[in-house]
């Protein structure tokens, strides 16, 4: 059974505040270094970031099976605000970390899958709010990501560290593979 | 009379191609005698602008192709775009879209290119693409694709044998078991004997024999030599990456009669096309290619070594084998090949013993996993795993079958169930009507034919224009069948509602029964056959006619 600590999903701002038991969680993933989880390898990998703290709005175009943007370049330290639109007919997702990280999160994504809590173009929420087992949901929310059902758009702030090699991946099956994937540069 | 033609075209591409106003591109190719030297055996053979295989034609969608094809062999020829949706007439079938093109002729093909993705062409006179008249297709999309790489190659798959193909034919004529290395012997005999007792060792040999069929009848050509580009083993074409680059391999499969299982020991392949239509991507550690499929795959070596691209053949008579590389004149290290040539089981035969009526078989040990083989396997493709007490097995073999594929590693083996439509082509509705189409075939006399009857003395199939038609292929025969319709796309019922993916080559297996759907879209008579080079030969094709449309009085132009 892989561990959800590391939640790397979060709703659709809107979906997300519908339910009730978010809170919980988010201050999990808030603590310590912003992503407590564990799969990053001690890799910084930053923080969530507070709205004032934002210089810079980058939007991010999400289609079957690729981002508008094959790189994003920030400086260390910065903090960005995401704007992140899913205009594909499948589900995407937007997720900063590290390929170790994703590579961690696209077994729990097969796993979603494979139990219909994902399908390829929707999000089955009752499913993600079923308990696994281990007192665990698959109904994760970190702030370093956001998944999306078609259509739909939401916002990620995040905070860069001063050095880190980061990725923006999209770890639905087969998506990372087929090169929903860019990286993040740090300067 | 090419003007002719030319000219009838012009006009009727104008009224079925309203939408795509493309440029004219043109293209050569001649048809020549050449030799393939493998290394160890130079044979002549037929190609393509003077080799073996032909080159690779890298088409725009979008764009009107005119193809001009010079014959200079001293038999007649012709060329089929397989997979590819054009006028009939323009298909290349000698005796259903034109007379086929004559030595010393120039016949010129042109067709809107209306899809993208890997394809390939071949001769369909005689026996000329076993014999080396093969050549790969590319065709560039109008959009982005769903899908990034950095680099990619043509992965030609070729089953060569120093047998010219008339040859073969002939010795499979006046012994069907000429090129059938691996029999049965009297020690297997022995063995079955001790293992299984005399009464059914005795029984189950009964069956074969009154099947007209070994166990080992898997690949009824052996001996031949996998090529990938034209290179055997030994000549290991090599494809070169940086390490961290996102290579896309279009594996062509343009055997005369092989399927190669396909492997890349230490990378894994994500699927992103078959048959040329982009399919959801899925991750995979081999897959099956059968005959005159393409399967796109896209691999990210990270090291900076080289890598083998296996290709055993299902039977496991032959391989193919190549290297991915960081430079030239690396050799991958080849993985050890796989001895466990597989046996075909009761269960391929279409037999379940348990439920046979007067055989008392209940003292059988193994084989017969469960009463399922025989039965109707209508429902059962594409069916929730979950459903089938948890089993793994692929759903497109029949339970127990000695052909259901494993990963040499032991991980993910690519299932038709795994296939799903990356954007539906169609719309999903209701089929207008069922078509059985029932393959059959008497290994003894080596003839194979469709509800027994063969291609010669059938009766087209007619087909109404604007119907979408369901075509129920049972297999009665113990060898697998990659059915090809011309001209219109098959929609493959892999239970996956609206992603059902779109073929143009459905490959049924022993004991099975597999349904497609076909929107009847396209006016004309087409081909529809197992690609299996002597199969097709022996009896197994049919034509088929679609009656109406639109577009066919407008078509008509005289060129049969």
């Amino acid at each position: 059974m892989p561990k959800y600590t590391t939640s790397v999903l979060r709703l659709a701002v809107a979906s997300a505040l519908a339910m009730g038991s978010l809170a919980g969680i988010q201050t999990s993933a808030f603590a310590g270094a912003g992503h407590s989880g564990g799969h990053n390898d001690g890799v910084e990998i930053g923080a969530p970031g507070d709205i004032s703290d934002v210089r810079r709005t980058i939007r991010i175009t999400m289609e079957d099976n690729f981002y508008d943007k094959e790189k994003i370049v920030v400086r260390g330290g910065e903090t960005v605000r995401f704007l992140v639109e899913n205009k594909g007919e499948f589900v995407h997702e937007f997720n900063i970390g590290t390929a170790t990280m994703h590579a961690d999160h696209q077994k729990e994504m097969m796993m979603m899958m494979e139990h219909g809590a994902l399908e390829v173009d929707k999000i089955n929420m009752d499913m993600m709010e079923m308990d696994m087992g281990n007192g665990e949901t698959m109904k994760h929310n970190d702030p370093n990501s956001v998944l999306l059902e078609p259509g739909d758009s939401a916002e990620v702030i995040w905070t860069f560290p001063k050095d880190a090699e980061l990725e923006f991946a999209c770890n639905v099956p087969g998506h990372y593979e087929s090169g929903m994937v860019g990286k993040v540069r740090l300067q | 009379m090419r003007k002719l033609l030319g000219r009838a075209l012009l006009g009727a591409l104008s009224t079925i191609a309203v939408s795509t106003a493309g440029y004219a591109a043109t293209y050569n190719l001649s048809v020549d005698y050449v030799t393939i030297d493998t290394g160890d055996m130079k044979t002549k053979a037929i190609g393509y602008n003077g080799s073996s295989p032909g080159p690779t034609l890298r088409l725009k969608e979008g764009e009107d192709a005119v193809i001009n094809v010079t014959n200079n062999l001293d038999e007649t020829t012709s060329i089929h775009w397989h997979g590819l949706i054009l006028p009939y007439q323009m298909d290349g079938v000698p005796g259903i879209s034109f007379t086929g093109i004559e030595p010393g002729e120039t016949f010129t093909y042109r067709f809107p290119v209306k899809q993208s993705g890997t394809y390939w062409f071949h001769s369909h006179s005689g026996f000329q693409e076993p014999d080396g008249a093969y050549g790969s297709i590319v065709i560039e999309p109008e959009k982005r694709e769903p899908f990034k790489f950095d680099r990619e190659y043509v992965v030609v798959l070729k089953d060569k044998h120093p047998h010219s193909g008339a040859r073969i034919l002939r010795n499979l004529k006046m012994m069907p078991d000429y090129y059938n290395r691996n029999q049965r012997t009297l020690g297997d005999f022995i063995s079955d004997v001790s293992e299984n007792g005399l009464g059914e060792t005795l029984s189950e040999r009964g069956d074969w024999g009154s099947m007209r069929m070994m166990p080992t009848d898997i690949e009824d050509v052996q001996g031949f030599v996998g090529l990938i580009n034209g290179k055997s083993p030994e000549q290991n074409w090599t494809g070169l990456f940086e390490p961290n680059e996102r290579v896309r391999l279009r594996f062509i499969n343009a055997s005369a009669m092989t399927y190669f299982d396909v492997r890349i020991p230490g990378l894994e392949m994500t699927v992103v096309q078959a048959d040329g239509n982009n399919v959801q991507p899925v991750k995979v550690d081999e897959f099956r290619i059968s005959v005159a499929e393409t399967y796109d795959v896209i691999v990210q070596p990270t090291a900076e070594k080289p890598y083998a691209i296996m290709a055993e053949s299902m039977g496991r008579s032959g391989y193919a084998f190549g290297s991915l590389s960081p430079q030239e004149g690396l050799k991958a290290e080849m993985p050890a090949r796989r001895m466990d040539a597989p046996l075909l089981t009761m269960a391929d035969m279409g037999m379940d013993h348990g439920s046979m009526a007067g055989m008392d078989h209940s003292s059988m040990g193994s084989g017969n996993e469960n009463g399922m083989a025989g039965m109707d396997h209508s429902n059962m493709a594409g069916m929730d795993h979950s459903q089938m007490g948890m089993s793994k097995d692929d759903p497109f073999y029949a339970a127990g079958s000695g052909l259901t594929p494993k990963a040499a590693n032991g991980g993910k083996f690519l299932s038709y169930a795994d296939l799903k439509a990356q954007k539906p082509l169609y719309p999903e509705r209701p089929a207008t009507r069922e078509i059985e189409l029932r393959l059959t075939g008497n290994m003894e006399r080596y003839t194979w034919s469709i509800n027994g009857v063969k291609y010669e003395d059938a009766e087209p199939i007619r087909l109404k224009y604007g119907e979408r038609v369901r075509f129920k292929f049972v297999n009665e025969t113990m060898m697998s069948h990659p059915m090809h319709l011309h001209g219109m796309w098959s929609i493959l019922d892999t239970g996956n509602g609206k992603w059902d993916p779109v073929k143009h080559t459905i490959n049924i297996n022993p004991g099975m029964t597999v349904y497609s759907e076909t929107e009847v879209d396209e006016p004309g008579q087409w081909a529809f056959h197992c690609h299996l080079s002597y199969h097709m030969a022996s009896g197994m094709f049919r034509k088929v006619v679609v009656e109406g449309g639109p577009a066919v009085a407008a078509l008509e132009n005289g060129v049969q």
